[in-house]
């Protein structure tokens, strides 16, 4: 089993998958796949005192996702390293760009009322207009961005 | 408790084929975004293609939603400002952290630290749309009915 975990899994294989993923949560619970949502949710919860939403619940879902691959194919990353940030702007670079990115993608994510499941899988998948131009305009900036990114640094 | 449940056993499912399909390593998306791999666009094409396939042919059963009862809405929403600004900004972090929301978590589950400092980051953008959203709509209700656009 680890060594077949070990490989990068067949796109022709994992891409179904995550399709059953995606109409599992629309035909049972009667919702669009959302991670952004989830984060959200548990923000709401910490500083407004809203109640956990079912988002919530699927992010802590995918967080034992990655925790139970780990476990059965044997391959933590603890140590693994960010080399593209960690080899342009060093060790003591990283975070404060981290943290600067994700605030980017949680800001953003939030304007643009979902983030790459959100509307590039989930919101694409019912054909929503709006999902369609948000997933065309983040895969662009975000293609643009990373040969910006590495013509500059 | 079983819509829970069933969010939760979806979100399992969700991260670990995110895990296998090496999709929460920053390696694979940098590959991905400087157009030397077309695996992360394969899996994004064959999920929307068979979902969107899938869903246009049981759309027009009508179909309520298996735990709730409810009738299955497909949310179709139009275009705005917001949706490009938001995905612009969106795309920028993701080009820096080579992660988006669901890797974040997938990482973090595998004991990626760094994960943690993005995760903070999205907390942090996330609670200032809240207090932004929040000013907004208390300038509105200052400035009286009259102004508020619809």
């Amino acid at each position: 089993v680890r060594e077949y975990l070990l490989d990068q899994a067949p796109w022709y294989v994992a891409g179904p998958l995550m399709a059953l993923v995606v109409l599992g949560l629309l035909l049972t619970v009667g919702e669009r796949i959302g991670v952004v949502g989830g984060f959200s949710s548990v923000v709401e919860r910490a500083t407004l005192g809203r109640p956990l939403g079912w988002k919530a619940w699927f992010v802590g879902g995918v967080l034992v996702g990655g925790l139970l691959f780990s476990l059965l194919a044997g391959h933590w990353r603890v140590h693994e390293q960010y080399f593209w940030l960690q080899h342009r702007f060093g060790a003591a670079g990283v975070a404060p760009l981290l943290v600067l990115g994700g605030g980017l993608i949680g800001y953003g994510a939030k304007s643009a009322q979902g983030c790459t499941s959100g509307n590039g899988l989930g919101g694409c998948s019912v054909g929503s207009p709006a999902s369609f131009v948000a997933t065309a305009t983040f895969m662009a900036t975000a293609v643009g961005s990373a040969f910006l990114w590495r013509w500059i640094f | 408790m079983r819509l829970r449940a069933a969010s939760f056993g979806f979100g399992i499912a969700f991260g670990f084929l995110l895990a296998w399909t090496q999709l929460a390593e920053p390696r694979v998306i940098r590959q991905m975004l400087l157009l030397q791999s077309a695996y992360a666009y394969l899996i994004m094409a064959s999920v929307v293609g068979i979902s969107f396939v899938v869903i246009r042919g049981i759309g027009r059963l009508r179909l309520r939603a298996a735990l709730t009862g409810m009738p299955i809405v497909l949310e179709r929403a139009r275009p705005a400002r917001r949706h490009i600004v938001g995905s612009v900004l969106f795309g920028l972090g993701w080009s820096v952290t080579l992660a988006c929301p669901g890797p974040i978590a997938v990482q973090i589950g595998q004991g990626f630290f760094w994960g943690v400092c993005t995760l903070a980051g999205v907390f942090v953008g996330i609670r200032a749309y809240i207090w932004n959203e929040q000013r907004s709509a208390r300038e509105s209700v200052e400035a009286g009915p009259a102004t508020v656009s619809a």
